[in-house]
């Protein structure tokens, strides 16, 4: 799967990265697959799975799916 | 404890060249503790109403803050102010950079200018030193080339230039102010009316630090060194470092609420194109800040393939240029900004503007013969960059423009008016108030015109785990909201965040810095407040300053003629959205109408007309201001 991680999530990741590029054996939770790489689910406001928008709790991902989180966006 | 130096207003008057230097006492000053809500003092007690803001009789006012200039992070903010030729309402546009700060280090706090020069001048500030100046050979020049000649002409590379453009020469309704060529005093049209009293610029020079003025400079510094080192270790101030406001581009688009084709649609086909991956491989050339900044939040970037003179792009102008006027060339866009500086328009009207003529094109409502030949459609980026050429220099169909999307629609008739994205006159910023409801209020309500700035974003206080909401408990509010839900509980926020906000463009604060929106602590922000001055306030006392300031705003548009009609949303936002994650989107306008009674109720306003009640004004120390609600408003605008 290919995982975009948006907004200020990147602070979080290790070299402050936006792209992950992840081998799934298996259907697996996004939940499941983000607390792995130590993102914090709290701060996850958005999540585009395939070109929609989904919920966090619920979405299941398959390894050619396309994902994208972000984080809250505020203005300026 | 007083404060340890005299607050000192300069006055110029333009017309018969005399100038006075003035104390404010320190008991107002505590009420109006410089920006906006020292802006709005002067322009209610000192400027009649119904003053033509072209005429000599307006007042011009640019006024520093109590923290303007202090070793502490994003306080490098000061307001330009006066009655909005845009508008006909109060007008106040705030700006970083590094003239606030040099205006308190030659010791003044504002200066209020009145009168019209025979000539064009421009005023020459070195301390104690004030000079008016010949400025006509500066006239007619480009912003760049007008602060080389003026640092030129003084000696000096450090004379910090605050100066209107051609647009402003030309009484452009929505042309700014820049300093440095890279911070602009964009809204509401004050470079205007900068450009109607024959002044040019403003230099300033000053050599007083802001450790002889602050009450406790060592505990300044202090705090100043422990918040610089947050700025890395707090995630939004970090992203704002990292990517800036061009970092808003992609996370819009993704959640339906990038404005696209005049408001029309939510999500952008092309938003990948103008995204921050784009803009940091193509135009980013180094990174910039503002006075003593840690955040690093301005960018430089290359347009036509050289380094530009005047810094790179915001998201607001990103979206404006690109998104709204359907246009995915990152490079058009770049240049769009670039003209826009140069010539000192309002990037935010004008790309708003030519969007709206797109839309008035593409629907036949004008043609070819209205608009000099030029096939204004969406996504045509070389019309576009034609038309801000136009504007700027008030040229053909571009006279029209310059006059702002409301007026140019009154003109052409029809069904312009439908595409005319503004509130009082004011174009919308870029960000979608079918997704963000208390911007929306905001956009209908505040006081200078559909402003983004009146409140932190609904997007940020959805969830209790979010960064923004976690530090907002601070100021009072207590519960998550959705992004989209005008409830009660939402319009109590939006009066907290709004006196909050307007507090900080009172005293100088950058909304990049406080929390809600970034790194500082909301007992960070009351601390460095009593540090600077020796006084001893609460979050309750910022929260009552900036209440104070909005109502100050208000009673003026009061005086103006300005009703309950006028805090409202254009026809469009009550419509369904197009494409995008939110397509579908609308506001339910009797729960609007709902929710701004409401608002103006827990503002202490009658719920009905929106005038703020005797009662309230008198709670907030503007008895004197209430007086003046018993003028008649028969003579309106």
């Amino acid at each position: 799967m290919q995982l975009h991680i948006g907004g200020y999530l990147s602070f979080y990741m290790p070299g402050k990265q936006t792209r992950f590029d992840l081998g799934l054996e298996k259907p697996t939770p996004l939940k499941e697959i983000l607390q792995c790489l130590d993102v914090p689910l709290g701060e996850v406001q958005l999540v585009i799975h395939n070109q929609s928008i989904v919920n966090l709790q619920d979405a299941v991902i398959r390894d050619q799916d396309m994902v994208k989180i972000y984080s809250s966006v505020d203005g300026g | 404890m007083p404060l340890k130096t005299k607050i000192k207003i300069l006055r110029v008057d333009l017309t018969s060249g005399a100038l006075d230097v003035e104390i404010f006492p320190e008991r107002l000053y505590r009420l109006y503790p410089g920006g906006k809500a020292l802006a709005g003092y002067f322009l209610l007690k000192e400027m009649p109403a119904h003053t033509d803001p072209f005429s000599p009789q307006s007042l011009l006012i640019l006024a520093s803050g109590l923290m303007t200039g202090s070793p502490i992070s994003t306080t490098t903010r000061y307001v330009v102010a006066g009655r909005s030729p845009l508008t006909g309402a109060v007008g106040c546009s705030e700006a970083g950079g590094y003239w606030g700060p040099a205006l308190k280090q030659a010791g003044f706090e504002a200066v209020i200018i009145t009168g019209r020069a025979e000539q064009p001048v421009y005023i020459w500030i070195q301390d104690d030193q004030v000079e008016i100046r010949p400025a006509e050979h500066l006239w007619g020049l480009t912003t760049a080339e007008v602060e080389e000649m003026i640092r030129e002409e003084l000696g000096d590379p450090k004379v910090r230039v605050l100066q209107t453009g051609i647009a402003g020469e030309n009484r452009v309704r929505f042309a700014g102010l820049t300093n440095d060529l890279r911070h602009f005093n964009a809204r509401n049209g004050m470079g205007a009316v900068m450009g109607s009293k024959n002044l040019k610029a403003v230099a300033v020079r000053g050599s007083q630090r802001y450790d002889e003025i602050a009450d406790d400079k060592e505990g300044l510094r202090a705090l100043a060194r422990k918040l610089a080192r947050q700025v890395r270790e707090n995630p939004l101030s970090w992203e704002l470092q990292h990517r800036g406001t061009p970092g808003l581009v992609e996370p819009l688009n993704a959640g339906g609420m990038l404005p696209t084709r005049n408001f029309r649609q939510g999500a952008f086909e092309h938003a990948a194109d103008v995204s921050w991956e784009v803009y940091e491989k193509e135009l980013l050339t180094s990174r910039r800040t503002c006075f003593a900044c840690a955040v690093r939040c301005k960018r430089e970037v290359l347009v036509d393939g050289k380094p530009s003179r005047y810094g790179g792009p915001e998201y607001e102008t990103i979206a404006s240029f690109s998104s709204n006027c359907g246009v995915s060339d990152i490079k058009a866009m770049a240049k769009a900004n670039e003209l826009c500086n140069a010539y000192m328009l309002d990037s935010v009207s004008t790309g708003n503007i030519i969007a709206f003529a797109m839309e008035c094109f593409e629907n036949g409502v004008i043609g070819l013969a209205d608009t000099d030949g030029i096939e204004l459609k969406f996504g045509n980026a070389e019309a576009m960059l034609q038309m801000i050429e136009k504007i700027a220099h008030r040229d053909g169909f571009g006279d029209l423009l310059a006059e702002g999307s409301k007026r140019a629609a009154e003109q052409i008739g029809g069904d312009a008016m439908q595409y005319a994205q503004q509130v009082k006159g004011q174009e919308l910023a870029m960000h979608e108030p079918r997704a963000k409801h208390n911007v929306a209020m905001g956009y209908a309500i505040t006081e200078i015109g559909a402003d983004h700035l009146v409140v932190a974003h609904d997007t940020a206080f959805t969830s209790r785990d979010a960064l923004p909401f976690k530090s907002a408990q601070a100021l009072g509010i207590k519960n998550p909201q959705p992004a989209r839900s005008l409830s009660d509980e939402k319009m109590e926020q939006f009066l907290i965040l709004e006196s909050w906000n307007n507090f900080q463009n009172t005293v100088g604060y950058c909304f990049f810095g406080p929390a809600p929106r970034s790194f500082i602590p909301v007992e960070d922000v009351v601390e460095s407040i009593n540090l600077a001055s020796g006084w001893d306030l609460t979050v309750e006392n910022l929260l009552e300053i900036g209440e104070r300031t909005t109502n100050l705003f208000r009673v003026f548009n009061y005086r103006e003629g300005f009703t309950s009609k006028d805090d409202d949303l254009p026809q469009r936002f009550f419509t369904p959205l197009e494409e995008g994650a939110l397509a579908g989107e609308a506001i339910d306008r009797d729960t609007f109408l709902a929710a701004r009674a409401k608002l103006y109720q827990l503002k202490g306003w009658d719920p009905v007309t929106g005038v703020p009640t005797r009662e309230r004004l008198e709670a907030l120390s503007l008895g004197w201001a209430a007086d003046m609600l018993d003028t008649s408003q028969e003579d309106v605008k």
